[in-house]
């Protein structure tokens, strides 16, 4: 019976059933409840600034955690109670604020695993909203998966639509390492179908969205729908385009990028974030690395330019990249 | 067992220090914990604690000096007279520090010196296309690129392949290059002098669909062989035209490549299914003689885009030159095979068309296939085309008019309509002439005044 | 406060092994036999030894970069400590982390850490653990009075108070924050204070008197277990060496540090008193000096002669499943 969702509201029912079937699992966050647990009259819950957690803490009160805005003691608290027996799953916000609270997540999360010789582990999952589109300006905006995804110990994963956030969800929360879950601003918004029940999308595997066997459009998280969009552009102009979401960044799913590369011999990764040291540049190098005598053309890159993101509508969306920018570097390739 | 006093690692950077004082005579009594030796390091003095109490026994090093981390300074024995030997006690505990390599990087490696020779770029190769040229042991420089700027891509190796990359060896030694395409009875190419196969481009659109074509690159020209020789006769470049095909083939032949397929006629009748003779000659005109002698003086001296130019008003009619688009195109057309012959063939091939010329006048009328000849009107270099056509019993004949020598490129449409006619007509699985009656002798030209 | 004979014991012993144990090390390294960046606890015995005195498999602690104490106090192998800092495959952490980074979760060490004040919301997070899970068990950071700058330390008191977390914040004030003196940095004169800010309780210690770290300790540790929320305890004491070993102490004043090495001398004043109320003798404790001598000795010898780790192991332990 297929429903259709909203991807928050995927999330919702994924941190429900999590919540539901492991007494280990706790939500923390700024305003993860927001206002709810409390026996105001006339006083309801917010569940976050997005509405994502709404009805969780009513649900399952004392482990639905408000707190306050602290982001080093948040993460920090959430290291030390996931590697002492519980499971959090703690919410940064925006992940424009790992500024604040890198540590707990590089030197902590991501080591102690490995410093302490194999006898430590982290079940944490942090969810984090990622991405422009909404207009937030240059600190609420930024795709940083790029940093946790370049941090060893931890592993990164980004959902494209409603039914993958959900399943990456509950397999990021089940996992017993430190998981970054990102929340795209241009997924969020979407809606698709979502089946019901408790089911697992597995981390480290990238799926064909669409087949083709002229062109690789690498994409991950709000560039999936991009790259879609110009697949269906330049299939009217006779060339098809294979699109492969990523969905998870680290562990990254280079077989499969290898694989289609192969089949196509041009590759074009679209991502949303920065150009420097990013996502983008790393599949780049795999291809020429490992894929140099598969590939007929450079590899593209279309990414946002180096800089902050701007405010001004106009800006904002020449900032993002586009189904123009993807069509115009795949004619470019040759 | 004796205490050894050695120069401490003070921090990872630390890799030697000086010895400053011995705040104690030697033989004096020493408590744990007491200084017992100053030493200097990074421009500070550290004092140095005893790390057991007993008699200072030996000294090993002497104030200022300045040694290696681990060396052994000094020397604590539990008593003041139990035997102590110095020297077994240094070769046991004295450690010095290895230095450690200088921590200067590597000389810059120096760019290639100025004045070195400057290379025009390298053509550009798609890494996949590299990849299958050598999977399929070819050059992937020879192949032409379709890419931006000309790159070399997979597909236009593989579309290289399917055309070009059939070597077929001739002789010891000697291997043609023979190009191959498309699929149905056999049809050899046989080019012109000082030209390959692509000058049969607009041909093979037209045949290829229903014959299978095989272009031969005559040794000297492009990738075929070159053996070294004085001339390369006629009468040979026919043999080795009949070796690069099996069984029976309808040949087509331009210009030097017409007597090429004359002497494969003559030699080998029951090879050729039928022959079709594009501006053909028997005996090389004085203007032709003149033509090939400058062709090779200039191919010695400039380039393949300069002889292009020149040659271009010998091999094209009125109308194509007038037209500064069309005559534009032919040169780079030209230019592009031109650059396929190198000079030494050039005068190769004239010298053994030239031996040639005039031996064969007689023995037309020995052919006993099927044949059309092709000519253009406007043709200077091969005006005899008629008579070759009147000579060869049978024989169909088209004369386009306002064409040049390169009739075949410059009207195709009309060539190609007629080449496709006789094939079919010439298709009938009979070793000799057969057409008797139906065969029409000098068909009329297309002629301006119809 | 009672006293059983055992208990004694155990408290000396740890206190003297903690002793023994950094000077061993900083003779290993001035030997150039061992290497890293190593921070000694010897003279601050009686904060580690007092509060952990109270603490069972329930409970867990989480330090510093300054963490052999911690370590010892809290009952991690010693031999298994050494070999960790000579860098072998039989280490506690199998060489891959070094002395900033000891740790043994099988008896509660949430480990040494090298980043200043990261040990407190670690410890604040085994707090929400055990309230959550409500095994009983207090979280307990150990850090000083340098930390006690970071925002971390100040985030966490204060979400652990708001939850009235399970938890007890030792701030070890040494007087000096790696070279700078502590009233450079701190403006309030007992770090104790800071914790109003927060309306967290809080006490003060003498952190040369075991017995004083002891009391407050406890009480502190009760009033977590009952559920009555966290305390700040601040223990006044002394880093008889350098920050770190090979530190030459310039900044420091000589007299300063033989002041508290004759006068305040944890070791000293725990035998004084014992002996001085009769609860145990000198031959006791000489006995007991003895045997920490020669486990110490042997863990040097089993750590020398030890493997080192396989070159492979540099990717292993990574993550749970890669």
């Amino acid at each position: 019976m297929p429903r259709v969702l909203s991807t928050g509201q995927a999330i919702n029912e994924a941190l429900a059933i999590a919540l539901a079937s492991d007494p280990d699992v706790i939500l923390l966050g700024e305003d993860v409840a927001g206002g709810g647990a409390r026996d105001a009259d006339g006083v309801d819950e917010m569940g976050g600034v997005f509405g994502t957690t709404k009805g969780l803490v009513k649900r399952f009160p004392g482990r639905v955690l408000d707190t306050p805005i602290s982001e080093m003691g948040i993460l920090g608290t959430a290291v030390g109670a996931a590697a002492t027996g519980l499971r959090p799953v703690a919410e940064l916000m925006f992940i424009d604020f790992l500024g604040v609270c890198l540590d707990p997540l590089l030197n902590q999360a991501a080591k102690l695993r490995y410093m302490f010789g194999g006898k430590a582990r982290v079940p944490l999952t942090v969810r984090t909203v990622s991405g422009a589109g909404m207009r937030s300006a240059a600190q609420h905006s930024q795709s940083l998966y790029w940093m946790t995804t370049g941090i060893p110990g931890l592993k990164t994963v980004i959902p494209s639509n409603p039914a993958d956030a959900k399943g990456l969800l509950l397999a990021a929360i089940r996992d017993d390492d430190p998981v970054i879950f990102c929340e795209a601003k241009g997924v969020l918004m979407l809606r698709g179908e979502v089946p019901e029940g408790d089911y697992t999308v597995p981390i480290g595997q990238a799926k064909v969205v669409r087949a083709g066997g002229d062109v690789t459009l690498v994409a991950f998280g709000a560039t999936v729908a991009v790259a879609l969009a110009a697949a269906e552009q330049l299939a009217r102009q006779g060339t098809e385009a294979e699109v492969l979401d990523l969905r998870s960044l680290q562990p990254l799913d280079e077989a499969a990028i290898l694989a289609s590369l192969e089949k196509t011999g041009r590759l074009v990764v679209v991502d949303e974030s920065t150009p420097r040291c990013g996502i983008a540049s790393d599949v780049a190098a795999l291809c020429v690395d490992r894929g140099f005598d598969f590939l007929n053309a450079p590899v593209k890159r279309v990414t946002a330019p180096h800089t902050p993101v701007p405010f001004a509508a106009i800006l904002e969306d020449a900032f993002r990249p586009s189904a123009e920018k993807v069509i115009a570097a795949v004619r470019e390739m040759g | 067992m004796p205490t050894p006093i050695a120069m401490p690692k003070l921090g990872m950077s630390m890799q030697e220090g000086r010895l400053v004082a011995w705040p104690l005579p030697l033989g004096a009594a020493v408590a744990r914990g007491q200084i017992v030796v100053v030493i200097e390091s990074e421009k500070a003095e550290v004092e140095i604690e005893a790390t057991a109490s007993g008699f200072l026994r030996h000294l090993y090093v002497a104030l200022d000096a300045t040694v290696p981390c681990g060396t052994l300074l000094g020397a604590i024995a539990a008593t003041q007279d139990e035997p102590f030997d110095a020297e077994s006690f240094r070769i046991a505990h004295d450690r010095p520090e290895a230095p450690r390599a200088s921590a200067t990087a590597a000389p810059h490696v120096a760019a290639a010196p100025a004045g070195a020779t400057p290379r025009g770029a390298p053509k550009p190769i798609a890494p996949a296309a590299r990849a299958r040229a050598r999977e399929l042991g070819i050059d992937p420089a020879r192949v032409p690129g379709s890419g931006p700027g000309g790159r070399v891509t997979r597909e236009d190796v593989d579309a290289w392949v399917a055309r070009y990359q059939h070597c077929i060896e001739v002789a010891p030694g000697v291997a043609l290059e023979v190009p191959a395409t498309g699929r149905g009875d056999s049809v050899v190419l046989l080019p012109g002098f000082g030209t390959d196969v692509a000058a049969f481009a607009r041909q093979l659109p037209a045949l290829e669909s229903s014959f299978r074509v095989l272009g031969v690159n005559p040794r000297g020209v492009a990738g075929s062989d070159a053996p070294p020789a004085d001339a390369y006769d006629v009468a040979r470049m026919a043999e080795d035209a009949a070796c690069a095909f099996d069984g029976r083939a309808h040949v087509i032949g331009a210009s030097l490549g017409a007597a090429v397929a004359l002497e494969l006629a003559l030699a080998h009748p029951g090879r050729v299914r039928s022959l079709v003779l594009v501006t053909p000659f028997v005996a090389a005109s004085p203007r032709l003689i003149a033509v090939l002698d400058a062709w090779c003086r200039l191919a010695a001296e400039a380039g393949p885009e300069a002889l292009a130019s020149a040659l271009v008003p010998w091999f094209f009619g009125a109308a194509t030159l007038a037209n500064e688009r069309m005559r534009a195109r032919n040169v780079r057309g030209l230019t592009e095979i031109f650059a396929r012959v190198p000079a030494a063939t050039l005068v190769r091939q004239a010298a053994g068309l030239l031996a040639w010329s005039g031996t064969r006048c007689a023995d037309l009328g020995g052919i006993s296939v099927p044949a059309l000849v092709v000519a253009g009107a406007d043709d200077l270099l091969t005006p005899d085309a008629a008579a070759v056509a009147r000579a060869i019993p049978g024989a169909e004949f088209l004369l386009v008019p306002g064409a040049g020598h390169a009739v075949a490129l410059e009207n195709y449409e009309a060539v190609n309509e007629a080449i496709l006619a006789h094939l079919s007509r010439s298709n009938a699985d009979s070793p000799d002439r057969g057409r008797g009656a139906s065969s029409v002798a000098g068909r009329s030209p297309i002629s301006n005044d119809r | 406060m009672q006293f059983t004979r055992d208990r004694l014991l155990d408290a000396y012993r740890k206190m003297r092994m903690i002793r023994c144990f950094e000077e061993k090390l900083q003779e290993l390294v001035l030997a150039g036999k061992m290497a890293g960046f190593l921070h000694l606890y010897a003279g601050e015995e009686a904060v580690a030894v007092g509060v952990c005195a109270h603490l069972d498999a329930r409970d867990w602690v989480a330090s510093t970069h300054r963490g052999h104490g911690h370590c010892i106090a809290k009952g991690v192998d010693v031999a298994g400590m050494m070999a960790e800092l000579f860098g072998r495959k039989t280490g506690l952490c199998k060489g891959k982390g070094g002395s900033m980074h000891i740790a043994d979760m099988d008896r509660g060490m949430l480990g040494a850490n090298g980043i200043v004040g990261a040990g407190i919301p670690l410890a604040t997070g085994a707090a929400l653990t055990a309230q959550i899970k409500k095994t009983g068990g207090v979280g307990v950071a150990f850090f000083g009075d340098g930390a006690s700058n970071q925002g971390q330390f100040h985030e966490s008191l204060n979400m652990a108070q708001n939850w009235k977390l399970p938890a007890l914040y030792v701030v070890e004030n040494n007087g000096w924050g790696e070279f700078t003196p502590t009233e450079f940095v701190v403006p309030v004169a007992d770090i104790a204070e800071r914790a109003r800010s927060y309306a967290m309780a809080s006490a003060i210690a003498d952190g040369m008197d075991f017995f004083d770290v002891y009391e407050k300790a406890g009480q502190a540790i009760e009033r977590a277990r009952r559920g009555e929320g966290p305390t700040l305890l601040e223990c006044k004491t002394y880093r008889f060496h350098g920050h770190y070993v090979g530190d030459t102490l310039a900044y420091r004043p000589k007299q300063q540090a033989e002041e508290w090495k004759q006068r305040r001398d944890p070791l000293d004043h725990f035998e004084r008193r014992v002996v001085e109320v009769g609860l145990l003798d000198g031959d006791d404790l000489r006995h007991l000096d003895g045997e920490v001598a020669a486990e110490l000795d042997a863990a040097v010898r089993a750590a020398e002669a030890a493997p080192f780790p396989d070159p492979g192991d540099v990717t292993t332990d990574v993550y749970v499943t890669e």
